[in-house]
């Protein structure tokens, strides 16, 4: 079976308005989603994280390279009846309520009225919606808006579901419903493939993540493929008596990520540092240690310092030409 | 080819949806009316000529108004879709990007054909207020300019498919003036300079002939037309229809193929 999405060696150019300089928004992203599993795509704002998407969905063409969805090559029709997607910051019709809405998207996907109906009243409860059920899109909040775009993105019962930031403008309530959505359509044996930059989220759901920078694919895989689990430094809370400038710079030595909030200092010592060599020199000090746990690499961690890469790569090949 | 049509047709009511809640439709209803009672006016001054004046008013308020409506629907409701984004949530659907595009002018051409309704009713009142009957000089006008309406909002998304509001509503603004002064070009083409008549033949192929819908006070087939005396067959009105309808098609074909090859970024 196909994966349900295949990429290679996907890049896509603009051309500046007037200057007609060219603009190289994705730069050979190759990767697959395979069927069933829940796919996170992160990277900072103005990665190609939108670009990939929208080219995806046949809202833009590539400028080389290939893609296929549910084993049809983009721009696919029939691809598109198997697939609901969510737009980032989706826009809507706002003089529509949230049930004419998802009765047009039904209506583009050929679905008969009555099972329109049905499909449309069971997705707005799903979605929380129902007490806005009778109110103009106009009314509703950006996370009200989220809400019922992810009801449309379901319309049509997908195989593939496709969601650009979908946690964009929730509060922490309905990030975790979100969140359990997904989990819950996965359950169901859909596929999922949505963007963020909330990390968190991401590494709390996704099988896979894909990180992308300045138009590339930086690191792929499982979380448990991407996070080292063993420590890279080992973190350190101590009360310091002495308060004087010095005492406090003597403590601090040879470590890392120092913050101080009042007497209270946080530092990281090295992962191979000799810590109870560190810790006696620190008690010689008047130092009370409060805290002393090994600190092991999060997604956050591991997407910092692909960025950083990035950029150092991006800034190297720019000096070159 | 049914499945086809319902997605047409899904886009074309929502198109009538947006443009009913548009408030600058209703102005230009009102700018109608009003122009009708300013025929009432007109017609109070005039020595015995109520009549001419109703239906002279009447039917150019029709043609010019509706015009312009078709002009601003067209402008307005293709490219907000784009601007707004609206479309990102449409065309990534399993729905073909000349169906959207067929089903928002198909959405237009029922506004303006209620609109056009809306002014040969206000226009027909007045008749009737004065005492006198619909003719069919009258019904023959209001069909050519509903039709005239029709491929001036087709011109509208036409333009609209890749250029902005602003440069959309100049071009369909110059191609409407021009199609309206026709016989002027083909003189100009006959008799004008040589360089000049290159440049009007050109324009004679380019521009559709819009004066085609307003025949009163021309000669067709070698006799003078007038709304008021001897006005055109239902022939002449079939035929010019029809060419009406080649240039809708084809201006929404290029409008389509253009359409087709844009990014939504």
């Amino acid at each position: 079976m196909a994966p349900a999405i295949d990429v290679r060696d996907l890049r896509k150019n603009f051309l500046t308005p007037f200057r007609r300089r060219k603009v190289e928004a994705l730069r050979g992203v190759t990767f697959d989603v395979a069927r069933g599993e829940i796919f996170g795509f992160v990277g900072p704002n103005g990665a190609g994280k939108t670009t990939l998407i929208r080219t995806l969905m046949g809202l833009i063409y590539p400028s080389s390279g290939t893609a296929t969805i549910l084993g049809h090559a983009i721009p696919s029709r029939a691809a598109r009846f198997r697939v609901g997607f969510l737009p980032e910051s989706p826009y809507f019709y706002d003089y529509l309520t949230v049930g004419e809405l998802l009765d047009l998207a039904g209506r583009l996907f050929g679905i008969a009225a009555a099972e329109r109906k049905k499909r449309a009243d069971a997705l707005i409860d799903r979605v929380g919606l129902g007490r806005a059920r009778n109110q103009s899109l106009k009314k509703f909040s950006k996370g009200m808006l989220q809400r019922a775009g992810l009801a449309q993105a379901l319309m049509n019962d997908p195989e593939l579901v496709v969601l650009d930031e979908p946690m964009s403008g929730l509060d922490p309530i309905g990030r975790k419903e979100v969140r359990d959505l997904i989990l819950e359509l996965r359950d169901q044996g859909k596929t999922v493939f949505f963007s963020s930059h909330i990390l968190t989220d991401v590494e709390a759901i996704a099988d896979r993540i894909a990180i992308i920078a300045r138009g590339q694919l930086q690191a792929q895989g499982s979380p448990s493929e991407l996070v080292k689990r063993t420590a890279i430094g080992v973190d350190v809370t101590v009360r310091a008596v002495a308060t004087a400038d010095d005492a406090l710079a003597a403590i601090a030595t040879g470590t890392s990520h120092v913050r101080r909030a009042g007497d209270v200092l946080t530092l990281m010592l090295p992962a191979d540092a000799d810590v109870d060599t560190w810790l006696a020199r620190a008690r010689e000090l008047d130092a009370k240690v409060v805290s002393v746990a090994p600190r092991h690499e999060t997604l956050e961690d591991l997407f910092l310092r692909e960025i950083a890469n990035a950029d150092a790569s991006s800034a190297a090949t720019e000096g070159r030409a | 080819m049914t499945a086809s049509f319902g997605r047409i047709w899904a886009i074309a009511l929502n198109t009538f949806r947006e443009a009913a809640r548009l408030r600058v439709v209703y102005g230009f209803a009102v700018v109608v009316v009003l122009a009708n009672l300013f025929a009432i006016v007109l017609g109070r001054l005039s020595v015995h000529e109520d009549t001419r004046i109703a239906q002279d008013v009447g039917l150019g308020a029709i043609s010019l108004v509706g015009s312009l409506t078709a002009i601003f629907l067209g402008l307005f409701l293709l490219y907000t879709e784009v601007q707004r984004r609206t479309i990102h949530a449409i065309v990534s659907k399993p729905i073909e990007r000349w169906e959207f595009v067929v089903g928002k002018y198909t959405g237009m051409a029922l506004v303006l054909t209620l609109l056009v309704a809306l002014f040969a009713l206000a226009m027909v009142l007045l008749l009737l207020q004065q005492g006198v009957g619909v003719s069919m000089p009258v019904v023959e006008g209001i069909v050519l300019a509903w039709i005239e309406v029709l491929v001036v909002a087709a011109i509208a998304i036409f333009f609209s498919s890749f250029s902005t509001p602003f440069l959309s509503a100049i071009f369909a603004l110059a191609l409407w003036a021009l199609g309206r002064v026709t016989p002027d070009i083909e003189a100009a083409a006959r008799d004008g300079a040589p360089a000049l008549k290159v440049t009007a033949r050109i324009a004679l192929e380019l521009v559709p002939d819009l004066h085609l819908f307003s025949p009163s006070g021309r000669i067709v087939d070698g006799v003078a037309t007038s709304i008021h005396t001897d006005f055109v067959s239902w022939g002449y009105v079939a035929t010019a229809s029809l060419h009406g309808l080649g240039w809708i098609v084809a201006l929404l074909a290029v409008a389509c193929l253009v359409f087709q090859r844009r990014d939504f970024v």
